[in-house]
């Protein structure tokens, strides 16, 4: 008997606490009409209307802005980040504590922090609803979590391999490129996956830093919901769409997905 | 002489592979912060160019916080959100994990469905939960009304508008602790259980001083975590209930967001963003000191 309730507890527990994230599904597909109606058809006929709708109300723009900003910071952390992970892996220097704490107080720290000294740099600087402010500021969090993220991944890489191709004559910036970061490369993808969903998922800096032209797609969704009779149908298609590829590649990263969070103070 | 070559070449590869990150931290977070502090010891508001650089009265955005009522008031919101977030989160994950540990094999494969809570985008959670809440749209309030019940709008009631933001964000973040702790119970050696079990203990007993005590560091590193990310709430508050009704749920970091991108005054905003920052960076260090000991023991 104790058995069967833990047994059907778990599928039980799931279908709970999925249930809220299902409604907003159901409804991205339903007919506006049926979308107010209790109780609530579970079975009808989808339509893409609120889709259509989103396509026809800028949306789309919004997520190329969402997609530019999060892939160009992402490069951008990987270019910065990859290297000094490498030689920070190889070599404990001084500093290497101080830089560790770095790491953790930007991970740390309230977004309002940074928010306010770069909302009046950007506005000296013209980078206020731009594309490039947004990758710049991406890089707060972006570049600290790529630094803690690989190196683990570099520690796992045996030294042998490398010591081999200095005897060769291979020079550092060589060995580096071709022979570590080959074996790094399950680390540097499950790495670049997380880097691109915490931008894709920033809220707070999109919603002060942009207006209109570099405005990304969690403020765009926000947005339906300032209209007199709010666009149920268009806000949950929108919502849908921005959880689509986190959904997609949460669960590629999955086995990483404790040490990216945890990142500064866990070793993954 | 090959060999003082070489380590001149290596520590001069470091150095260049270091040196661009280090410089791109300075420039996007060191600077800002020493900025955001420069900026808390003028009176600047956005109306009033010149305000940004005047330091004539460098302590005037500190003596003010000492007596705004609002700022200390968001103080205990935010404790108490993060006291019942915090607590409900690490206790319902604790148990979705032990659940979903003794029930293993069968839905091994379903447990990363746990997580999807955790993983979607911020805003999204807030509006499923914005969806829940709303009265002409909630199912919750329709089944209510079905059977002759009239719920009270919870987003907009004094007494129930904290409780709505700690059920949502319960919902979002319990899926962090159920994670560790799930990965922490599968590392835990079955010898330990089974010696117990020998002597003569129950499943309480074996929960009580065998697993508990295994946990326990994740335990804290979760509630740590968990605390210094409460402080940052955000999304959930401003489509929820916006800080109110009044300033029921308004937590120190929206209220900061208010002074300054509604009220326009950025010095006193970052006086005291520099406050919450004091506050995190205390924390973390804890948290940092607390997970160190964790790895030692491990």
């Amino acid at each position: 008997m104790k058995k069967h309730i833990i047994f059907w507890a778990v599928p039980l527990l799931l279908i709970l606490m999925l249930t809220p994230f299902l409604w907003l599904l159901q409804m991205s597909f339903k007919p506006t009409p049926l979308i107010l109606e209790f109780p609530p058809q579970l079975i009808f006929t989808p339509t893409l209307e609120h889709y259509v709708g989103l396509w026809k109300d800028g949306f789309p723009e919004s997520f190329v802005n969402s997609l530019i900003t999060s892939t160009a910071s992402t490069a951008l952390a990987l270019l910065l980040g990859i290297p000094a992970a490498y030689a920070l892996s190889r070599w404990s220097g001084r500093g290497k504590f101080g830089l560790g704490l770095g790491i953790l107080l930007t991970r740390m720290a309230p977004p309002i922090a940074f928010t306010i000294p770069f909302f009046l740099a950007y506005r000296w600087l013209g980078l206020l609803d731009t594309r490039t402010g947004l990758i710049l500021i991406y890089m707060t969090f972006n570049l600290p979590l790529v630094i803690w993220m690989m190196q683990p991944f570099f520690d796992a890489v045996p030294a042998s391999l490398e010591e081999a191709a200095l005897m060769d004559g291979a020079g550092f910036p060589t060995v580096f490129a071709e022979i570590v970061m080959p074996v790094a490369s399950a680390g540097i993808a499950a790495t670049a996956i997380l880097c691109f969903l915490y931008a894709w998922n920033d809220f707070f800096f999109a919603l002060i830093l942009t207006r209109t032209d570099a405005r990304t797609a969690p403020v765009a969704v926000v947005n339906f919901m300032n209209y007199e009779g709010w666009e149920w149908g268009k806000i949950a298609a929108g919502g849908s769409l921005v959880m689509a590829p986190v959904l997609a590649f949460s669960l590629l990263v999955r086995r990483y997905l404790v040490s990216g969070l945890t990142a500064g103070a866990v070793k993954g | 002489m090959a060999s003082v070559s070489y380590e001149s070449q290596r520590s001069r590869f470091a150095r260049q592979a270091i040196a661009p990150s280090l410089l791109f931290l300075v420039l996007v977070a060191g600077l800002p912060t020493l900025f955001l502090i420069i900026t808390s010891l003028t009176p600047g508001a956005l109306v009033n160019p010149g305000s940004l650089t005047d330091f004539s009265d460098p302590f005037r955005n500190y003596t003010l916080l000492l007596s705004d009522e609002r700022f200390t008031g968001s103080l205990w919101v935010q404790a108490r959100l993060s006291l019942y977030t915090v607590t409900l989160q690490v206790l319902i994950g604790t148990l979705m994990a032990l659940l979903v540990h003794a029930g293993q094999g069968r839905w091994q494969s379903l447990r990363h469905l746990f997580v999807i809570p955790m993983v979607l985008p911020p805003i999204v959670v807030a509006v499923i939960w914005k969806l829940i809440y709303t009265p002409d749209i909630s199912p919750i309030y329709h089944a209510a009304k079905a059977m002759g019940i009239v719920l009270p709008s919870l987003t907009t009631h004094v007494d129930f508008a904290l409780w709505a933001i700690v059920i949502a964000d319960t919902w979002e973040w319990a899926p962090f602790t159920f994670l560790m702790v799930l990965a922490s119970l599968q590392t835990l050696p079955t010898e330990y259980v089974e010696a117990a079990r020998m002597d003569g203990a129950d499943s309480l007993g074996v929960f009580w001083h065998i697993v508990l005590p295994y946990i326990a560091p994740v335990l804290l590193v979760c509630t740590l975590f968990r605390v210094i990310d409460s402080i940052k709430a955000f999304p959930l508050i401003f489509l929820l209930t916006g800080g109110g009704p009044g300033s029921v749920t308004e937590v120190t970091n929206y209220y900061a967001y208010l002074v300054a991108f509604n009220f326009g005054e950025l010095g006193y905003s970052s006086a005291i963003t520099v406050v919450l920052l004091s506050l995190t960076v205390l924390i973390s260090w804890a948290a940092m000191r607390a997970s160190r000991t964790t790895q030692s023991i491990e």
